[in-house]
């Protein structure tokens, strides 16, 4: 279970949260949504260890997890996607995908020199996995093509792939549909729902409505950095505030 | 003639093992390394204290390795998680720092420096010459085409990237820089042996600069690159000397006028053709499985 505390954090005089505190249970898929700016990324940024809140805590399964370390995050087990797209865009695909898994023995310099079989041959289980993660997201072909040459759809999905492929407990996505095409939308929602089945916590910021009322089981409201709503993505819907202040009147 | 085409091809090499070593840390890494000259200098310095010590010469090897691997990581110990533009400043900054220690220090020589046993035979200094480059190319190439320097590629691109994906960007940067100086500090030792003494006017920002002038020239990210870069810069040095013998002009009016020359050649790279001459490849799927 990943538990988000009475978070607060401000930048300068801005209060970006306000003592938020929210959880996300295995294998479910927990939404988060609000206006622009209503620190959505932010708090997504703190559980990642980004940023460092001014208080509050947040625990992985009861235990704290490391702030401003983002790499000690990650190496819990807990993967993150950007708003907007972070890859190595000078190298392939392929290499941006290989990238992604942590535990590579080729890594290490002694390895590198003297046990070049034990790295070759852990290579080759990467990129064994690295070639079917790259099909099942319709990358295939794109392979070989420098990262930085996708479109922006094709971009979320290969630093969805890039996630994956560390085998992450918690997937914490910050707007994975936005600018992608609604068949692999669609595509997406499948992709999240198999996630969810494998029992690992996602976490889901969108603008999309209709990804979150498909895929959510929970879903969180925030306005202004703070908590205004909880529950099903159904009564999420009917919430007089939320509708107010994000949802707008239905047509 | 042969001695003269001996003692070129010599210097190529010791610059191309520094230039190797720059390209470890900008050209894959992206490390804005502004004080190149200093693990240099520290390898030269080393074998000529080692020498004047009556120690062998594998001592002052083994002591300029030492030497500049602790002072890589002095030095990269405030630019832990600091920005690149104070990283370039950093460097600059030691470079210079050792380059004054050396003149205002008695024990180090002051400005006439030390004198340092000379290869006996210039071919034997060749071959060492050449005997290096190949370890760092062989070195390089490794690093390059391995998991750990797919990783580095990352860090050049974007350091935040690396961190989200679980590696910790520092530990990363010191292990090349451990590598990358201690390879710059061989080719000092061997240096400090070929021309049979150091001084401080040896180990200036302009080294640095000259290196960097190769690595740019040559291709930021390819090893034959960096190869061709310092073999340009220097057949360019030695043929401005050549031009300037005859056309009668002053030592200082020389050097000056090469300095503004590799000015305009780096300029031309950046608009023109920033990757390089030899620009990095692409590591494609195929190749990798081999
Ligand atoms: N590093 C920062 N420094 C200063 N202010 C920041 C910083 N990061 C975010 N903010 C501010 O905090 C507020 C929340 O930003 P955040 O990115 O979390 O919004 P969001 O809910 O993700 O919005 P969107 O839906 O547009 O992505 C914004 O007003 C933003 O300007
Ligand atoms: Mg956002």
């Amino acid at each position: 279970m990943l538990s988000v505390d009475d978070v607060s954090l401000s930048f300068g005089g801005f209060q970006a949260l306000r003592a938020v505190s929210l959880v996300a249970m295995p294998a479910s898929i927990t939404g988060i949504i609000g206006p622009n700016g209503s620190g959505k990324s932010t708090l997504l940024n703190v559980v990642a260890g980004v940023y460092v809140p001014d208080s509050g805590a947040v625990t992985l399964n009861g235990r704290p997890l490391a702030y401003g370390r983002p790499e000690q995050v990650a190496a819990a087990g807990i993967g993150r996607t950007f708003q907007v797209p972070r890859l190595a865009h000078r190298l392939t695909v392929f290499q941006n995908m290989m990238a992604g898994e942590r535990d590579q023995a080729g890594e290490g310099v002694f390895n590198l020199f003297l046990r070049p079989a034990a790295v070759s041959s852990r290579e080759a289980e990467i990129a064994g996995r690295a070639e079917a993660m790259l099909k099942r997201l319709g990358l295939a072909h794109k392979a070989n093509d420098y990262a930085g040459s996708l479109s922006g759809g094709q971009q979320k999905l290969l630093t969805m792939g890039m996630l994956l492929m560390s085998d992450p407990a918690v997937l914490l996505l910050d707007e994975p549909a936005a600018g992608v095409n609604p068949v692999l939308i669609e595509q997406q929602a499948a992709l999240l729902h198999e996630l969810k089945a494998e029992g690992r916590i996602v976490m889901l910021i969108e603008h999309n409505m209709e990804m979150i009322a498909n895929v959510c089981d929970r879903v969180f409201v925030l306005d202004a950095g703070e908590l205004i709503a909880a529950g099903t993505p159904a009564e999420i819907r009917a919430d007089e505030r939320v509708v107010r202040s994000y949802l707008g009147m239905p047509a | 003639m042969l001695d003269f085409a001996i003692y070129c091809l010599t210097i190529i090499a010791v610059w191309s093992v520094l230039g190797l070593s720059l390209n470890i840390q900008f050209g894959l890494t992206g490390l804005v390394n502004f004080g190149q000259v200093l693990p240099f200098g520290l390898g030269a310095y080393a074998a000529a204290l080692a020498a004047q010590a009556g120690l062998p010469w594998p001592a002052g090897a083994a002591l300029g390795l030492v030497v500049a691997v602790a002072v890589s990581l002095l030095v990269l110990l405030p630019a832990r998680r600091l920005s690149q533009d104070y990283w370039a400043l950093i460097t600059l900054g030691a470079g210079e720092l050792f380059r004054l220690t050396a003149l205002n220090a008695p024990s180090l020589g002051g400005a006439d420096g030390l004198t340092v046993p000379r290869f006996a035979d210039p071919h034997l200094a060749l071959g060492a010459a050449l005997a290096l480059m190949a370890v760092a190319w062989l070195m390089s190439h490794r690093i390059a085409h391995s998991p750990f320097g797919r990783l580095l590629k990352v860090l050049r691109e974007d350091e935040v990237l690396a961190a989200t994906l679980g590696r910790n960007p520092v530990a990363y940067q010191r292990t090349v820089s451990i590598i990358a100086w201690a390879m710059a500090a061989a080719g000092g030792v061997l240096y400090a042996h070929i021309v049979g003494y150091v001084s401080p006017s040896s180990f200036t920002v302009t080294e640095t600069f000259i290196v960097w002038t190769a690595l740019i020239l040559g291709g930021p990210g390819n090893n034959l690159g960096v190869v061709v870069g310092a073999a340009a810069v220097q057949l360019l040095s030695v043929s401005s000397r050549f031009v300037a013998s005859w056309i009668d002009l002053p030592a200082d009016v020389l050097a000056n006028g090469r300095l503004a020359l590799f000015g305009l050649v780096l300029v031309l790279m950046f608009l023109f053709r920033p990757q390089g001459l030899v620009p990095e490849k692409k590591e494609v799927r195929d190749a990798q499985r081999r």
